[in-house]
């Protein structure tokens, strides 16, 4: 049971580091952007691409790892590469696509992103291939917390305590600057009523940017920590579109704290599923989450009126 | 240059375009007319496709059905069970706002593929279902004559679907489901009953598109999974976009140029890359194609035949 | 003496081909109050939006303290010096009202930023709410913290869309007495309102818009014993006096 418990708090760190992206993006850019997965594939193996240049520039052409972990300081800085060059493909997407249809029907956007994630999902498969990658051979052993006579016990890799603490340690950052800072408090302005937030002085195009380059930035790092604690393949973002959607819309569109417990939640509803349903049906169980709130409470746990 | 090669192609490619506009005949239905963001389509041709091939196949050891159906009846029978599993969703998701239709069809497509993929006693799992029985395969074998003949089957199903929507559209009924899309006030004065019609919309557009979903099982006579992924929704959608929503002469002439565009690009891709490339060389398509249909909905968001918004006409006579 | 806010014979709307100002002019200067009437559907809103920048002008030109800024995007009239409270969602419900008003002030130059604690001294309920958040604040307290807003970025021209709409009486008084001391701390303030009774009173001049053009500009003291006035409300034309 703990250990059901602990693999849905892994997966629903990096659904609930997804679904912030995705619940900032939906509030103030005012569509369900469909791309969001592909974000997080994109993230991910942009960062293999930038650890292979970070260890062939450091000469070394092994990643030490630090401490108990896989990874070594290569890895973090290959990841910070990756979010970088993902929150521009999101500024370039929306330069050359959402911005252009942003003034037509709503739903148009929704289309163009189905779209959009379709050819990004397909770069990727042309640009990396179809073949799973890594970022590290290193073999992780994982630790036992708990015996096996108490509730099942525990095994967990430091790998995976470590992004389910880096998932808890971003969201506070972000916490942080939604909360204290100028940005903050605008972007918040905007998802409630740009018009106002004109009227206040805002430059929502600013805003805009920023939203796109926060989530997708969070879809990135997310997409790294999928690719540490899993493996990296094309079909990494559009797996995960589900569950960021459930996760999203349980916790309340808008509402930062609440994808992040959406996401936990439907992480340990897949994970809890699979004794019950076999593993091939994890994803639906995302589906039923989201179907699950969608008729009982559409406004999620703390969003809202739309 | 050979005849007889063109012809065939031809023949085969027309099929496919007379499958896709009957899919798109469907969505345009739930879309042009009633304003309803369906991301499922590829689900609900699946079910049909899925539906008929048990009815009408031979049976397989350890997997339902294979009842040995006439085709014609297999057919039905994929226009009813998709209906049902339309009936089920919309009943559920229809008085969602829009964008939360267009995610829940999306999930339902997902677990459909899933269940597709992973149900083998029902489905053949990921080996899908071989040997679905072709119409008047014992009269004329395979080969050109039968893939004419099968034209002639999808151009008469074509028509078919075509004139029954164009006599719904054109119905007291048709008008009442403009105006729903139209005007969400008049929608909503006309509280239940809007709702209904928007099931009844939904529910036959899915029909129409499970009927597509088993034209293309007795086509190709083998499904599996594979052929039933979003790149189909998109497709369909691609088609209705590119021809100009509201409007079942767009949805037609939709499925004809990006089916023309999707198969060029492919044979050019095909020929130019090498073997061992043809992989990647199928993504690229993909890229290709969807950033031609971005380009195309950022420049002509109407589409090539869209039809002008009734209400906004209205306003401008005002003035 | 240059106006502090200037429309010369302005048209625009909010989709083209449907214009709802047809020509409208309006001189509001220096240190006055100036409110704007007139029936419904008459462009009253639509003015002062079109001055914020949020409605397109097609014909005509505004002029802030002489600078044209007809043009001008909408989020950059807080650094102009134009300031507009809207009459409904004129606060952000998701913030506190602390917050409200630090981004309004972080929004604008250190220049105009304006202190706090003179928006508390003029608004002392709204010190003790400040941790609240706005969407849980009375009626006539959201009005309060809009205009706190917009003062604390230190127009010289503030505009209000019928201040009064939804409240009382009593609360009406309180929000014109205030907007009278914002006058005297040197604000020129531009005033749509459907009360006539209550924005004449504390007007110095009004003009009257009607279908999208001004018909009657005058004195408020006159204006305010004028007969013309009911029957330009009343749909009646202008009798020639």
């Amino acid at each position: 049971m703990l250990q059901l418990l602990a693999d849905g708090l892994i997966v629903g760190s990096v659904i609930a580091l997804g679904a912030v992206g995705l619940t900032l993006t939906y509030s103030i850019l005012r569509f369900a952007n469909f791309g969001q997965g592909e974000f997080m594939t994109w993230g991910a193996y942009l960062a293999v691409s930038a650890l292979s240049f970070v260890l062939a520039m450091t000469g070394g052409g092994v990643m030490e790892p630090i401490g108990p972990f896989s990874f070594g300081w290569q890895l973090i800085a290959a990841m910070i590469m990756a979010a970088t060059l993902t929150a521009l493909l999101a500024l370039l997407l929306d330069w050359l696509l959402f911005r252009r249809l942003r003034h037509g029907n709503a739903i148009t956007l929704v289309i163009a992103s189905f779209g959009a994630a379709l050819a990004l999902r397909n770069l990727v498969q042309f640009l990396w291939g179809t073949l799973p990658e890594y970022y590290t051979r290193e073999i992780q052993i994982s630790l036992r917390l708990v015996p096996r006579d108490v509730m099942g016990g525990l095994r967990i890799t430091p790998d995976q305590m470590l992004v389910i603490a880096m998932t808890m340690i971003v969201v506070i950052g972000l916490h942080l600057l939604l909360t204290r800072t100028t940005l903050g408090r605008a972007m918040r302005a905007t998802a409630l009523n740009p018009a106002l937030a004109r009227v206040a002085g805002v430059d929502v195009n600013a805003v805009v940017r920023a939203t796109w380059i926060i989530g997708a930035a969070l879809a990135a790092i997310a997409g790294v920590f999928a690719g540490i604690v899993g493996q990296i393949r094309p079909m990494l973002g559009f797996d995960l579109l589900l569950p960021l959607f459930a996760a999203a819309i349980l916790g309340g569109i808008g509402s930062v704290w609440g994808a992040v417990l959406g996401g936990f939640i439907v992480g340990l509803a897949e994970s809890f599923s699979v004794p019950i349903f076999g593993a091939e049906y994890r994803a639906a169980t995302a589906f039923l989450v989201l179907i699950a709130i969608l008729l009982l409470r559409p406004t999620g746990l703390f969003g809202e009126k739309p | 240059m050979e005849f007889l090669p063109v012809l065939s192609y031809a023949t085969f490619f027309l099929v496919f375009v007379g499958i896709f506009a009957v899919m798109a005949l469907g969505l345009n239905l739930q879309w042009g007319f009633c304003g309803l963001f369906n991301v499922g389509v590829a689900g609900f041709v699946a079910v049909g496709a899925y539906t008929s091939a048990l009815l009408t196949g031979p049976p397989e050891p350890g997997r339902f059905g294979g009842f040995g159906v006439p085709i014609l009846l297999g057919w039905i029978g994929a226009m009813a069970i998709s209906g049902i599993a339309a009936f089920i969703v919309g009943a559920a998701a229809l008085r969602l706002r829009e964008d939360y239709l267009a995610i829940t069809t999306f999930g339902i497509a997902v677990v459909i593929q899933l269940v597709a993929l992973n149900a083998e006693a029902l489905t053949g799992g990921p080996f899908g279902i071989q040997s679905i029985p072709k119409p008047f395969f014992e009269l004329l074998g395979s080969g050109l004559a039968w893939n004419l003949a099968y034209l002639g089957i999808v151009a008469c199903v074509l028509g078919l679907v075509w004139w029954a929507l164009e006599r719904l559209v054109a119905s007291p009924w048709g008008r009442v489901l403009r105006a729903i899309r139209e005007d969400e006030m008049a929608a909503a004065s006309l509280g239940k009953r809007a709702s209904a019609f928007r099931l009844q919309s939904f529910v036959l557009g899915c029909m129409v598109m499970g009927l597509g979903g088993a034209l293309y099982a007795h086509f190709v006579g083998y499904i599996a999974p594979e052929d039933f992924l979003p790149i189909l929704t998109f497709q369909i959608w691609a088609m209705l976009i590119v021809g100009g929503s509201g409007n079942n002469a767009g949805a037609v002439a939709g499925a004809l140029i990006v089916w023309a565009i999707w198969s060029v690009s492919g044979g050019l891709l095909r020929e130019v890359l090498p073997q061992a490339e043809q992989a990647r060389g199928a993504a690229l398509q993909v890229v290709l194609i969807g950033v031609l249909i971005a380009a195309i909905l950022v420049a002509r968001p109407r589409g090539l035949l869209g039809e002008r918004a009734s209400v906004s006409r209205h306003a401008k006579d005002q003035s | 003496m240059i106006p502090a806010l200037e429309f010369n014979a302005i048209e625009g709307g909010y989709e083209p081909g449907l214009p709802i100002l047809r020509g409208a002019s309006l001189t509001v200067m220096p240190g006055e109050i100036v409110a704007l009437l007139g029936p419904n559907g008459a462009g009253k809103s639509t003015m002062v939006k079109a001055a914020a920048g949020l409605v397109p002008i097609w014909v005509g030109t505004v002029r802030l303290n002489g600078r044209d800024i007809t043009a001008t995007p909408a989020h950059r009239m807080v650094h102009e010096g134009l300031g507009f409270v809207p009459q409904t969602e004129n606060v952000f419900t998701n913030l506190s009202v602390l917050e409200n008003l630090l981004l309004a002030a972080a929004l604008v130059p250190k220049a105009r930023r304006g202190s706090l604690d003179r928006v508390f001294a003029l608004f002392p309920d709204l010190d003790r709410l400040r941790k609240l958040a706005a969407g849980r604040l009375s009626g006539g307290q959201r009005q309060m913290l809009a205009v706190a807003r917009a003062l604390i970025a230190s127009p010289s021209v503030l505009m209000l869309d019928e201040p009064s709409a939804g409240l009382s009486p009593k609360l009406v008084g309180v929000v014109f007495e205030r907007l009278r001391a914002v006058r005297d701390a040197g604000v020129t303030i531009l005033l749509v309102e459907q009360n006539v009774k209550a924005a004449l009173a504390i007007a110095d001049r009004a003009a009257v818009l009607v279908e999208g053009r001004e018909r009657l500009v005058g004195r408020a003291t006159d204006l305010a014993d004028d007969r013309r006035l009911a029957s330009l409300y009343l749909g009646g034309g202008l009798e020639e006096a």
